[in-house]
Formats: structure tokens, C-alpha cells, sequence
């Protein structure tokens, strides 16, 4: 299998400590607050995992999609020094392989950076609110949801940092592109849209018929940019 | 060779990195919101601005709190990563160069950066406040003098945290760590300046420095003001520590291996 390859490649570039951290980072985030400032949470409206999110995801998200950023462009620089890309050409796999082989890696590796997250806050519901489990199926819905909205913003900066030679190209754009979705309005639906500032939104907080529009979208945003990659890796060929 | 000529070794090196592309889509980027949403500033009576004072000084807290942290990072990893590919570091090393002035050299370019980037910054106020002075037939321009103020305050602010950033980039090789340690330290700077302790955080200095100007301009705010004991000595100690441990650290690695 592909993977494995691209599994060995990583080992010493510390992408898997990385995500490790971020996440745990990110999961201090609900538990510090907590820790400060319960007693404005427990009186606050709604579930725990509403009241956690809203307090927490901002930062959260932000979190996450910088760990996103700089670990894809992390995936191409070890493809990119040395010309090791070179190298792939000519072994019998293809590029758009090594591509998705790495995308794979990518999401899972931020899958579990989401769950460290949720066991995070699942911490936070059980020592804080005291609600017993009726609040789990909430909470995996959450991250859940969260997972497939990171879906797009990953594939994208793979993407870029396939396309960028250097990484300080793709790690400027993305970080660009994350500073230019903090800015964006957050509760208008199309703007929300943009790969980088999807992740952002909190399961919670909308209605049911937004989630599945969101889910449709994030899904096309998924075939739109596989389709991109398809096409980039033909117009380079024939360019080279 | 002296030092100046090794900053112009140095900048020479990063001619072609088309860094400036990035610098300058971030300005654009961040005072588009700006003109769009330019009837907003004269609904700001409750805290006592004018809407000039308040076109500016948001623009720059959009700037100041998290795009020029990240790009000064961008610019860390930038200088950095330049020498280590084809092993060009080694060749420098090799050179009859102080180890020292050439760390020294690589944090002036870096600074350079940050200038450049504020001043990009500030021509973009500029072009986006004779935008909204047609726009709204209202003088959005301040005077340069006051403008220039600002820009230089919030440069000044970041060398302790650029002294920070290039210490990451280079005691930590593998660049995955320094960028994903520089960014996640960024972030809770929001939470820092409404601490007691911000003075202790270098990454939160132009991020306050920002918010008390803007606390100063409004009539009608109240938040901390920045004061410059103990703040200046202990920025002062943490570049020179930073940039102490950078020196020594500067091309270690390399000679070992």
C-alpha cells in the first residue's frame, strides 16, 4: 500500500508530535477556561457542549488550522528539497497518488488532533457540568461535523504546497488565506463558504437544514479541488 | 567584511523570494473590510473617536494582532530556509565570517522585513483613506506625521518578538516546530494583554501597544495604558537574551555534523 510509504517518509519530520501538540494545546484551551472562569459557564443557556464550543471553538479552530497550514506545507518540503519529487517520477506511482496518499495521511493525522480535542471537552462536561452521558452524542456530532468541515481547507493547502517549490510561498498563502477568513463575516452563508474560514463554524449553533447545506458544500469544495489537483498535475507535466 | 555588508549579502539573497508578493496581498487583504464597511466609523460616538482616528487605528489592530506576527515568522522561516537548502550555510560558514555577525546580519534582514511590511502597511492607509475621503465626501487622511508615529511605534514593538521568533528558527532545525511553536504563541496573545503580566510576553507587545493608542484616541475607553517601566527594561532583556542564545547557537548544528 501507498501510505505506508508516505508513513515512513514522515517519521522524522515530527509531523505526528506536531499534530499531537496542537491538539493537546487546543484541548487545554476549554479546560483552562473552565478552570478560571466556571462559574460564568455553568450558569450560561443551552448544553455544555453548546456553551463550550461557543466559548472555546474560535480559538480552537484557529488552532487547528495553523497546525493544517504548517504541517501540509511540512508534506511537500521534504518532496521539494533535494528534488526528492524528481525521484517519485520515476518510480511506477503517480502523482496524483502520492498526492492523495498524502491527503489521507494529512486527514487522519488531523482527525486525531479533533479527537484529543473532543476528549478535551468531553472532560471539561464531566467534571464541570456533571450531566452523567446523555451529552456524548452531542459531543461526537460536534467534532465530528468539525472534521468534515476541515476537509476542504486541508486538501487546499496541500494543494498549494504542492504547487509552491518553497515553503515560505505556501506557508504565506496560507497563512494569508486564514488571516483574510478571520475577517470574513461569519453568520453570511457564501462567505462562510471559503475553505479556510468553513472550519470555523460550531455544530451547535445551527439549524439542522444549515448543516446539511453546509455538508453539501463542503463535499463539492472536496470534488472541486480533487478535480484541481487532477488538473494541475496534467498542466505541469506538459508544461515540464 | 563589515556588518553592513553583510545585511547586503543578505538581502541579496532573499531578492528573488517574492516575499514582498505576500507582504503585499496581507495589506490589501486587510483593509479591504476596511473600505466596505467605512460608513461604521462614524457610528463610533459611544466611545468618543473620530471616525479618521478610527479608520486607522482598526486597520492596524487587524494588522498588529495577528498578520504581522505570522509574517514575521513567514520572514524567520524565509531567511532560514534559503541557507539550508544545498547545504548554502555550510558555505558560509566557511567564509572568514564572524559566526555572530552573521546571525546578527540574518536578524537585520529579518527586521528589514517587518519594516518593509509596515511600511507597505501604511502606504495602503493611505490609498484606501483617499478611497473613502472620495467615497464619503469626508477627510479620512491624517497627517504623516502621525501616521509615521504609529507605524514606527509598531515596529519598535515587535523587535523583542522578532528577536524571539529568530531564536525558534534557529536553535529548533526542523522548521515544522519553530512555525508551529511561533504561531500557537501568537494566538493566546489576545488573552495576554489583559493580564497584569503582558510585559513578560513579547508576542503580545504591538498587539497592546495598538489597543492602548486606540484606549487613548477614545475619549470614552478605558483600558490599560502602555507604561514604560517595567516594560522597556524587560523587552530590552529578552532580545538580548534571545538574541544572545541565537548567536551562540547560530551554525552549531551545521559544524557538528
Amino acid at each position: 500500500m501507498y501510505i505506508f510509504l508516505e508513513c515512513k517518509k514522515i517519521k522524522h519530520t515530527g509531523l505526528l508530535p506536531a499534530f499531537l501538540s496542537c491538539g493537546m494545546l487546543a484541548g487545554a484551551v476549554p479546560i483552562v477556561n473552565m478552570a478560571v472562569r466556571s462559574k460564568l459557564y455553568l450558569s450560561g443557556q443551552g448544553s455544555p457542549v453548546q456553551i463550550l464550543l461557543q466559548a472555546n471553538w474560535q480559538l480552537m479552530a484557529m488552532l487547528n488550522i495553523l497546525a493544517v497550514i504548517a504541517g501540509t506545507c511540512m508534506f511537500y518540503q521534504i518532496e521539494h528539497s533535494e528534488r526528492a519529487l524528481l525521484k517519485m517520477r520515476s518510480l511506477p506511482v503517480s502523482e496524483s497518488t502520492v498526492f492523495f496518499g498524502k491527503a489521507v495521511l494529512a486527514i487522519l493525522l488531523s482527525a486525531v488532533m479533533l479527537a484529543i480535542e473532543a476528549g478535551a471537552a468531553a472532560f471539561c462536561v464531566y467534571y464541570w457540568f456533571e450531566t452523567g452521558n446523555v451529552f456524548l452524542s452531542e459531543l461526537c456530532q460536534s467534532f465530528g461535523y468539525a472534521f468534515l468541515l476541515m476537509l476542504p481547507c486541508t486538501v487546499l493547502s496541500l494543494l498549494i504546497s504542492e504547487a509552491c517549490t518553497n515553503i515560505w510561498i505556501s506557508l504565506g498563502i496560507g497563512i494569508v488565506c486564514m488571516f483574510t477568513a478571520t475577517m470574513l463575516p461569519a453568520d453570511s452563508f457564501f462567505p462562510s463558504l471559503f475553505p479556510y474560514a468553513v472550519p470555523f463554524q460550531i455544530f451547535t449553533d445551527t439549524e439542522a437544514a444549515r448543516i446539511i447545506h453546509y455538508i453539501y458544500a463542503t463535499a463539492v469544495e472536496l470534488v472541486i479541488l480533487c478535480l484541481a489537483e487532477l488538473l494541475f498535475i496534467r498542466i505541469r507535466r506538459q508544461s515540464a | 567584511m563589515n556588518f553592513l555588508t553583510l545585511i547586503r549579502i543578505e538581502r541579496k539573497k532573499i531578492k528573488h523570494s517574492k516575499i514582498f508578493f505576500i507582504l503585499l496581498a496581507a495589506a490589501i487583504i486587510l483593509w479591504i473590510p476596511s473600505i466596505l464597511n467605512v460608513h461604521l466609523n462614524f457610528e463610533m460616538q459611544a466611545e468618543g473617536i473620530s471616525p479618521e482616528h478610527n479608520f486607522f487605528i482598526q486597520g492596524f489592530l487587524g494588522l498588529s494582532w495577528f498578520m504581522f506576527p505570522a509574517s514575521i515568522i513567514i520572514g524567520t522561516v524565509l531567511i532560514s530556509q534559503t541557507e539550508r537548502a544545498d547545504n548554502a550555510i555550510l558555505k558560509m560558514l566557511a567564509l572568514p565570517v564572524h559566526t555572530a555577525g552573521l546571525c546578527l546580519a540574518k536578524f537585520a534582514t529579518l527586521l528589514i522585513l517587518a519594516a518593509a511590511q509596515v511600511f507597505i502597511m501604511t502606504g495602503m492607509y493611505y490609498a484606501s483613506a483617499a478611497l473613502c475621503s472620495a467615497m464619503q465626501h469626508y477627510n479620512f487622511i491624517l497627517p504623516p506625521l502621525f501616521a509615521a508615529k504609529e507605524a514606527a511605534l509598531l515596529f519598535l514593538s515587535a523587535i523583542p518578538m522578532a528577536a524571539f521568533f529568530w531564536m525558534l528558527s534557529v536553535c529548533i532545525k526542523s522548521p515544522l516546530f519553530s512555525i508551529c511553536i511561533g504561531l500557537a504563541s501568537i494566538v493566546p496573545s489576545v488573552l495576554v494583554i489583559n493580564t497584569d503580566a503582558w510585559f513578560a510576553y513579547p508576542m503580545s507587545y504591538p498587539f497592546f501597544l495598538i489597543t492602548s493608542e486606540y484606549s487613548r484616541l477614545a475619549a470614552n475607553l478605558e483600558t490599560a495604558q502602555a507604561e514604560l517601566f517595567p516594560w522597556i527594561p524587560v523587552a530590552v532583556m529578552i532580545t538580548f537574551i534571545c538574541l544572545l542564545i541565537s548567536c551562540m547557537r547560530f551554525g552549531q548544528a551545521e559544524r557538528r555534523a
